[in-house]
């Protein structure tokens, strides 16, 4: 779970690491107020999860009220990938003369976390030069690993002491929330060494929620994603016309690409789990149908554990409910004769292999 | 690293909850020795006529077992990992989905010390046909024995295209689900090594995805040990969105890292022909098996 800006850096305060004095406004109304507390000038910054935020324009800088209400008008009806911000970070502008980049994140490929630093900020952690990544044991770092990293990056020694105490609390923050990435960037460098954080990324590892109840209400949950979160569907809404379901989340991401190679834009990705019974087809196809933008849904099976039986059984409810979107089938594996016959006669329409299925639902045929 | 062979007794952990209880029966009803369970408090108690102990150690006394199948719970699979590990279990292979990742490291940890072999967590768990081995839930009517390796991050990825290997005339020598996680007990590249030595593998099949750099890894591992099999590949997700969870916890894109296209491009570099769909594998298996 990716948290906002402004949440991670509640949490920042919470390990003790400085950011910025800031107010978050929920509407345009709000930055006047922002201007009688904060010392201008103020940084306006669209509260979204999506990337690229500054490039696409998500980010101002403004010095008056006048200015910073047009700015916060624009920013609030900008989307950026299609996430418009419910509120606005407002900040005191800090005044530096160089920024960092600093993180803890979790290196697949090594099956370890590292802390990555590096003495120059950037938008591109890959192609950053002369950063330092150091692998950092799951119980934690001291004082003389983190002066190490300072003297890897060649700071001056000023700034060694802040940058040790930065380094040490963003490491505890990402080792008690179980965090997959805790990223500053940039780390800004004061005239007096002092390092400031500007930016706040946490990505919180999902299947740890369970040991940290903080974290249950802190998003707004899409009405969609909230009721297949519920089913124990993996969902995620793609803005298309064709619903792609499936039992298993690498053949759903493979029929994906099948729909997209044939032309077609799908409307989500719903896998419906292992082992998935006859309700929770039912429940599937009921909350694809509700989709605003569905217009035909796709049902891609590979029996295994799951019975083709259960899955035809499941469609046979939903139509007998009344109007379903037009339904395309592929189901295949254990006892697919048997659960043919059972949609024999319905507005289903049934292929054997998942390109048929694909081919005919991008069409509309 | 070592694969049971037909008769070896295995172990199921939590063999008396839901998911225990099924697969501990299709499992006996492939060919497999399931010699024992446990599940804590449910010693004495019996499932499919197997016997439930208290503990792995005393299921592990009971029947010299070396390998075991994890059905626990995330909440608790660190700690009945490490009571595997403890027990002298040699090959873990762990089921459950959901498993947090400093629990998962905690593990790999572990396993490195004990010389032990992790499949998953989040798979669906290893099969050998020829030895009517199948430590999982696999559907067995995709599989049949033969001379593919197959690995896969996904697992009715892995039933669909076994089924279409075995309808194609490819038997498999052993297929592995590494696992949907960002972290995985043993990795593509080991396996990789492991069945290069194996005289019954004649060509490898591994199955990715999106996230994470493991296909990279593999395809560099190719290049630089100049490994001797033909590898055909397939990547799935190439229309996936960045930034969104697709399903599996490792299943994520984050700005140019784990993109399919980054996959595809190293293994094509690397000489490993990679199928556009599941359909094609085995036409691509035909040709660089010619």
């Amino acid at each position: 779970m990716r948290l906002f800006e402004y949440q991670a850096k509640d949490l920042f305060k919470q390990y003790g690491l400085p950011v910025p004095r800031s107010i978050l406004v929920n509407d345009v109304d709000g930055i006047r107020g922002a201007f009688a507390s904060l010392k201008p000038p103020l940084a306006l910054k669209s509260q979204v999860l999506a990337g690229g935020r500054g490039k696409a324009g998500g980010i101002a800088v403004v010095d008056d009220p006048t200015d910073a209400e047009r700015e916060a008008r624009r920013i609030f009806s900008l989307a950026i990938g299609g996430e418009k911000p419910n509120s606005l970070l407002v900040e005191e502008a800090y005044p530096h003369e160089k920024e960092m980049y600093l993180s803890v994140t979790l290196d697949r490929g090594d099956r370890a976390f590292v802390t990555i630093a590096a003495s120059a900020g950037g938008v591109d952690v890959e192609s950053m030069a002369g950063k330092v990544i150091r692998r950092i044991s799951l119980d934690g770092i001291d004082g003389a690993f983190a002066t190490e990293v300072a003297k890897q990056v060649q700071l001056p020694p000023i700034q060694v002491a802040p940058f040790v105490s930065v380094l040490l609390s963003l490491e505890r923050l990402a080792r008690e929330k179980e965090c997959e990435l805790a990223e500053i960037n940039p780390l800004a460098v004061g005239k007096d060494g002092f390092l400031m954080p500007l930016d706040a990324k946490v990505i919180v590892d999902d299947n740890a929620l369970f040991r940290h109840p903080e974290f249950a209400k802190l998003h707004p949950e899409d009405e969609f994603e909230g009721e297949a979160s519920r089913q124990g569907f993996a969902f995620v809404r793609l803005g298309g016309d064709i619903a792609v379901v499936g039992n298993g989340a690498g053949l759903v991401l493979s029929t994906l690409d099948l729909v997209g190679d044939a032309g077609g834009n799908p409307a989500c990705f719903l896998d419906l789990g292992g082992g998935a019974q006859q309700e929770r087809i039912e429940a599937a196809l009921r909350l694809v149908n509700r989709l605003p933008g569905v217009d035909r849904i796709l049902v891609n099976i590979y029996g295994g554990i799951t019975r083709t039986t259960d899955v035809a059984a499941g469609i046979n409810t939903v139509l007998a409910e009344g109007a379903t979107k037009p339904i395309y089938a592929r189901v295949s594996g254990a006892e697919e004769e048997e659960a043919r016959k059972l949609l024999a006669g319905t507005p289903v329409r049934m292929y054997g292999t998942a390109p048929e299925a694909v081919g005919a639902v991008v069409k509309g045929a | 690293m070592m694969l049971p062979k037909q008769g070896d007794p295995i172990l199921v952990q939590n063999m008396t909850g839901r998911y225990g209880r099924l697969h501990t029966r299709l499992m006996l009803d492939y060919g497999t020795n399931v010699a024992a369970g446990s599940a804590p408090g449910k010693g004495g108690q019996s499932v499919e006529g197997v016997p439930v102990c208290n503990t792995v150690q005393e299921a592990v006394e009971k029947t010299g077992a070396r390998a075991s199948v994890c059905f626990v719970p995330a909440e608790f699979t660190l700690a009945a990992g490490e009571e595997a590990l403890n027990a002298g279990i040699k090959l873990l292979v762990i089921i459950t989905e959901h498993v947090p990742i400093r629990d998962e490291l905690r593990l790999v940890e572990h396993a490195q010390k004990t010389g032990a072999t992790i499949v998953g967590p989040n798979c669906p768990g290893l099969i050998v046909p020829s030895q009517k081995v199948k430590l999982g839930i696999m559907p067995a009517p995709s599989f049949s024995p033969g001379n593919v390796a197959l690995f896969s991050r996904s697992g009715t990825l892995t039933y669909e295209i076994a089924g279409q290997l075995t309808g194609a005339g490819f038997g498999q020598s052993v297929a592995v689900g590494i696992g949907g996680d960002p972290i995985n007990g043993s990795t593509p590249v080991e396996w990789m090594d492991f069945v290069q030595k194996m005289d019954e593998t004649k060509a490898v099949v591994a199955v990715g995805e999106i996230g994470g750099d493991a296909e990279e890894r593999l395809a560099r591992h190719v290049e630089k040990s100049g490994y001797s099999k033909p590898i055909v590949a397939y990547i799935a997700g190439r229309h996936a969105p960045k930034e969104k969870k697709m399903g599996h916890a490792g299943a994520i894109i984050y700005g140019d890292y784990g993109t399919a296209d980054s996959k595809i491009r190293a293994l094509t570099a690397a000489g490993v022909k990679v199928a556009a769909t599941p359909m094609e594998v085995p036409t691509l298996l035909k040709q660089v098996l010619q």
